[in-house]
């Protein structure tokens, strides 16, 4: 699904240069589960970013289902992203203003989806994370993990190719955790690929490869055995 | 910034309106003894024969006259001014003074003004005497003494030698008198031939000035006018019957100080204004310095998120919810100081250009009676406490707890994003109809200027002065040589002309009625109207070979040229309102017609005349006063200006005017003026009016805006997360650019269905001022609208752009 060939990322500021992502090589196949982990500040939501197109590359390749992302414009990748990519974060990113549903039809509104459709589509997803009853609330009012559903089901309804998780259960309890890395291995074992940053070895564990890094550098993969 | 520098605008057009109202309304207040002095005024009440209502400035001679000798306990003076300016030769020049106020009396003892040379005692001893203003006296005499010199004062019995006693400071702007030159006549002498000036009590031509030992003798004086009139004014008697001219006349002692923004405001000496404007651009300032607490409001509600953690900490800390309290309204109250002092800084900088615009002299004092600056401690307070208050209580009110456990900001809940709405929306009503307002008054000020006045304004020459002594006669060699000069069409004396300072009016009965009609009654001569461009509608043109067209008599009056005329009878003109108000269908109708009319003196009747034909009316007048229905009569005598049509160029038809109006009366000074300059300074104030409203609409738009623009600023910044979220979700710059402009666009729309119809109504009022105006048409509505609407997305466009522009990453990691 995606290749990544010397792949670096450098922040430069004023007064020092970081090298974020060093020539990193890595391929994701479709349909896959990766787990990306290593110490805080090597750059695991510098790739995640890169990889979903939220962030352009300083050097390197990226091959996205077949097409080079790497030198596209803004608008360009906007109509990638959205045909072909989810996200969910730590810290759920919902908007508290909109209500959970209508957090979730944001993810179709910027697609020519036609109302009544959003309307299913939305109606269906939250059935599949068993949020359905929360419709209404606002994010504020429910607890971590249920706004965690709420962001999962928001990267769903578009229905992406790739799912991009940075942490999804950093924020969580054990219990809540669990329940959303069950989601995400559901979710895989109907088709999407997922790349998921963690640092819970025991959620690596859902996940059929892991990618360790160190300092902006794939360090080791680990497949594990089916 | 955005706060101070729009409470800074909104501050500095406040205090400038401040300083305009105070002196509107500070008019006469400099001058000695002022509650003494009071101006004795005619209000005419409308007849039912069609006169009327007017409040005149000017009272008969004898009305002052008659108040002298019935209230000698209670009035000190009076001193009769007149209106006419007659010629003035200095050493053998002629040249005309242009506020020469001839009196009757010391006018200095009821006008005690400050004098550079001489003294306010001596000026006026005896006839004869005349003072001059600093300024008049540096034009005749420049650096040398003028005491003691001579000036000729042409008057109609001849020239009469006057002596220079004095030279006074100059008039003051703010008064509703004004004089360069003040000379003191022989009423008795120059009145003389012409009696009915001096015991006339519908006789107008000029003001009666009283001083009074009591200031509230006036209220005792006022009230027993009615009987005062009964027992003074004695009747007419006319063909029409008995009538005595206190039925329709009121006598009233204004004063001084009451004057310039009074009831009348005909025939004033300088213009007035009316209450109405004064009190519209108060209202203006109020708003627009609504406008700017608002924003002050607005963002400091919209900022109280970013302000919220300091609250709950200090309140953590300890301080009580008055102590915030305190340190807001002080936070606000040192804002609106340092607003105040740019706004003054301002206002010292605008003050020429504003009083260039209303040929003003207002100035900036901050100390003393007239001084501003308690009125602008007191502005700031009000302000400072009235911008400051609501956010004070809004932001101590927050919860701490709540605050530092939500790590978000209690600002986001809770309606003050509604109480934001309905101040912007309040904003730009308010901005939309004055953009309306001015549009209009712009609109109606060009029409004015414009329309069609029923002659051609354009190669139109007016030359005036024919009035003077010293023309005796010599107009006719002027207008028959005027005709001679190439590219001059046409030349014709008239009585009336473009701006006419008087009215003549005259009772027509139909034959079969008793019922009079007034018509305003005006001498012409022949070739007026194509000199003019008037259309005749119906009959003929005034032909100088039919005998009765003719209706010159002698002046001074022969007994039995009168007699004949009125017998003959004489044929006239009369506009197409004319034939309206005399009740015929139609022009054609009017034609061949029988009337009789009030041409002469009441003993000899009324004298019989035929319609020989029917003009089109024409505006001389401003368009504020009625349409006037007109009767012309051919005369060869008796005109105070020649039109003059010509083709080609106008600065060189003038020159060619100018020579042969000084070849042949070299004793009068020539005073030339095209139509279309003389139509453009009659509504000079008016267009004044209008910029100076325009200069307000475009300060109410500019602090709308300035509100808008931080609270959109504001708006981005708090929903910078949001805009991220979206932007991952897939939405391109264009998609939240457009939903910033539409969140903010709703506003405005739903403003301009508050100021559509408040603009109407008021617009509609002001426009039935006028006798002749522009249609309110939808125009200007949408035009406003749509200008307020543009503006508001562009304010909002810059700031959208420029968020959705930033990498979403950004915007998510920073929360
Ligand atoms: N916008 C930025 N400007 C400068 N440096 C940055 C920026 N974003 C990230 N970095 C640097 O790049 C490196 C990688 O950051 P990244 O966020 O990818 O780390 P991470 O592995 O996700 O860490 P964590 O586990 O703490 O989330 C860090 O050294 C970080 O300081
Ligand atoms: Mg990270």
């Amino acid at each position: 699904m995606l290749q990544m060939r010397g792949l670096s990322r450098i922040y430069r500021t004023d007064t020092v240069e970081t090298t974020a992502l060093d020539a990193i090589d890595l391929d994701i196949a479709s349909g896959e589960f990766v787990a990306i982990m290593g110490p805080s500040g090597c750059g695991k939501s510098t790739l995640l970013n890169l990889m979903g197109m939220l962030d352009t590359p300083s050097s390197g390749s990226y091959v996205f289902d077949g097409k080079e992302v790497a030198g596209l414009n803004e608008s360009r990748l906007a109509e990638v992203r959205k045909a072909n990519i989810g996200f969910i974060f730590q810290s759920f990113n919902l908007v508290d203003e909109l209500s959970v549903a209508e957090n979730i039809e944001l993810a179709l509104l910027y697609h020519k989806v036609g109302s009544a459709e959003r309307k299913s589509r939305v109606e269906t997803v939250m059935d599949r994370v068993g949020i359905a009853h929360r419709a209404r609330h606002r994010p504020s009012q429910l607890s971590g993990g249920q706004q965690q559903r709420v962001a999962v089901a928001r990267a769903l309804v578009a229905e992406p190719k790739l799912i991009l998780a940075d942490e999804p259960t950093g924020n969580l309890d054990t219990n809540h955790g669990e329940e959303v890395m069950r989601m995400l291995q559901s979710l895989n074992r109907s088709g999407s690929t997922i790349v998921m940053v963690t640092h819970s070895p025991a959620h690596a564990d859902y996940a059929g490869r892991v990618v360790n890094m160190l300092d902006g550098r794939v360090l080791q993969e680990r497949r594990r055995a089916a | 910034m955005i706060n101070i520098t729009g409470l800074a605008i909104g501050l500095a057009a406040c205090v400038l309106i401040l300083l305009y109202v105070r002196y509107e309304q500070s008019y006469d207040d400099w001058l000695p003894d002022a509650e003494r002095v009071f101006q004795l005024q005619t209000l005419y009440e409308a007849t039912e024969s069609g006169g009327e209502e007017m409040n005149l400035q000017m009272s008969a001679i004898v009305a002052g006259r008659a108040l002298e000798k019935d209230y000698p306990g209670q009035v000190e003076n009076v001193v009769w001014v007149r209106s006419f300016s007659p010629v003035i030769l200095q050493d053998g020049q002629a040249s005309v003074t242009e506020d020469l106020r001839m009196v009757d009396g010391d006018l200095f003892a009821i006008f005690d003004v400050p004098f550079v040379r001489g003294s306010a005692a001596n000026a006026l001893p005896d006839t004869h005497s005349i003072a001059l203003s600093e300024s008049e006296a540096q034009r005749r005499f420049g650096d040398q003494d003028p005491v003691g010199r001579t000036l000729t004062i042409v008057d109609n019995n001849g020239p009469v030698d006057y002596r220079v006693t004095g030279v006074f400071e100059d008039w003051p702007e703010h008064s509703s008198f004004s004089a360069d030159a003040v000379a003191r006549f022989d009423l008795g002498a120059q009145f003389a031939d012409r009696e009915y000036a001096l015991t006339g009590w519908n006789n107008q031509q000029g003001w009666n000035y009283v001083k009074l030992r009591q200031p509230a003798d006036a209220a005792l004086i006022n009230e027993r006018m009615p009987a005062w009139e009964k027992r003074n004014i004695p009747d007419d008697v006319g063909e029409g019957g008995t009538t005595n001219p206190g039925d329709f006349q009121d006598y009233r002692l204004t004063n001084i100080r009451d004057i310039h923004l009074g009831e009348a405001q005909a025939a004033s000496v300088t213009p007035g204004n009316d209450r109405f404007t004064v009190t519209t651009f108060a209202v203006i300032a109020v708003l627009v310095l609504g406008m700017a607490c608002v924003n002050f409001t607005n963002l400091a509600t919209a900022r109280s998120s970013q302000r919220a953690r300091e609250v709950a900490l200090r309140k953590v800390l300890g301080a009580s919810r008055r102590q915030l309290i305190t340190q807001f309204l002080g936070e606000s109250l040192l804002v609106t100081a340092i607003a105040m002092l740019l706004a003054l800084t301002a206002t010292e900088l605008l003050l020429p250009v504003f009083n260039g615009f209303l040929g003003s002299d207002i100035a900036v004092t901050y100390f003393g009676a007239g001084g501003i600056l308690l009125p602008v401690i007191a502005l700031t307070l009000v302000v400072g406490l009235a911008a400051g208050l609501y956010p004070a209580f809004y932001l101590s009110r927050f919860e701490p707890a709540q605050i530092l456990k939500a790590n978000k900001s209690a600002a986001d809940a809770g309606g003050s994003g509604q109480l934001r709405n309905v101040l912007v929306v309040g904003q730009f009503a308010v901005s939309i109809g004055l953009i309306i307002c001015t549009a209009v008054i712009y609109g109606q000020t060009v029409y004015a200027r414009t329309s069609d006045a029923g002659y051609v304004r354009d190669g139109l020459l007016q030359i005036e002065n024919l009035g003077y002594r010293g023309v005796d006669g010599r107009d006719q060699q002027v207008v028959e040589q005027l005709r001679r000069v190439p590219g001059v069409e046409a030349a014709a004396r008239t009585q009336i002309a473009v701006d006419p300072g008087g009215n003549s009016v005259s009772r027509v009965y139909r034959t079969d009625s008793m019922e009079p009609i007034d018509l305003g009654q005006y001498s012409v001569e022949t070739g007026f109207f194509d000199a003019m461009g008037m259309k005749l509608i119906a009959g003929r043109d005034f032909s100088n070979a039919i005998g009765r067209d003719d209706s010159t008599t002698p002046f001074p009056i022969e007994e039995a040229a009168e007699r004949a005329f009125a017998e003959r009878g004489a044929n006239v003109i009369v506009t197409r309102e004319a034939t309206r108000r005399l009740g015929f269908t139609s022009p054609q109708e009017a034609v061949g017609k029988q009337l009789r009319s009030e041409l002469t003196q009441s003993e000899l009747g009324l004298v019989p005349i035929t319609i020989v034909g029917v003009v089109e009316d024409a505006r001389f007048r401003s368009l504020r006063a009625p349409l006037q229905p007109i009767m012309y009569l051919m005369r060869r005598e008796g005109f105070g200006a020649i039109a003059v049509r010509y083709s080609g160029d106008p600065a060189r038809t003038r020159e060619a005017a100018e020579t042969v109006w000084t070849r042949n009366i070299p004793q009068v000074p020539f005073d030339g003026r095209f139509a279309d300059d003389i139509v453009r300074e009659q509504y000079e104030q008016e267009a004044a009016r209008s910029q100076i409203f325009a200069a307000f609409a475009i300060l109410a738009v500019i602090i709308g805006c300035l509100g808008l623009f931080g609270l959109a600023a504001f708006t981005a910044e708090r929903r910078t997360k949001e805009i991220g979220i979206r932007k991952v979700l897939g939405a391109r710059t264009r998609d939240i650019v457009q939903l910033l402009v539409w969140q903010f666009t709703r506003p405005v729309i739903i403003a301009n269905l508050i100021a559509w119809p408040a603009a109407w109504w008021l617009m509609r009022d002001w426009l039935n001022n006028f006798d002749a105006r522009i249609d309110l048409t939808p125009v200007p509505f949408l035009l406003a609208g749509a200008l307020a609407l543009i503006i508001a997305v562009a304010t909002i466009a810059v700031h959208a752009w420029r968020v959705a522009g930033t990498s979403p990453v950004r915007a998510l990691r920073y929360e």
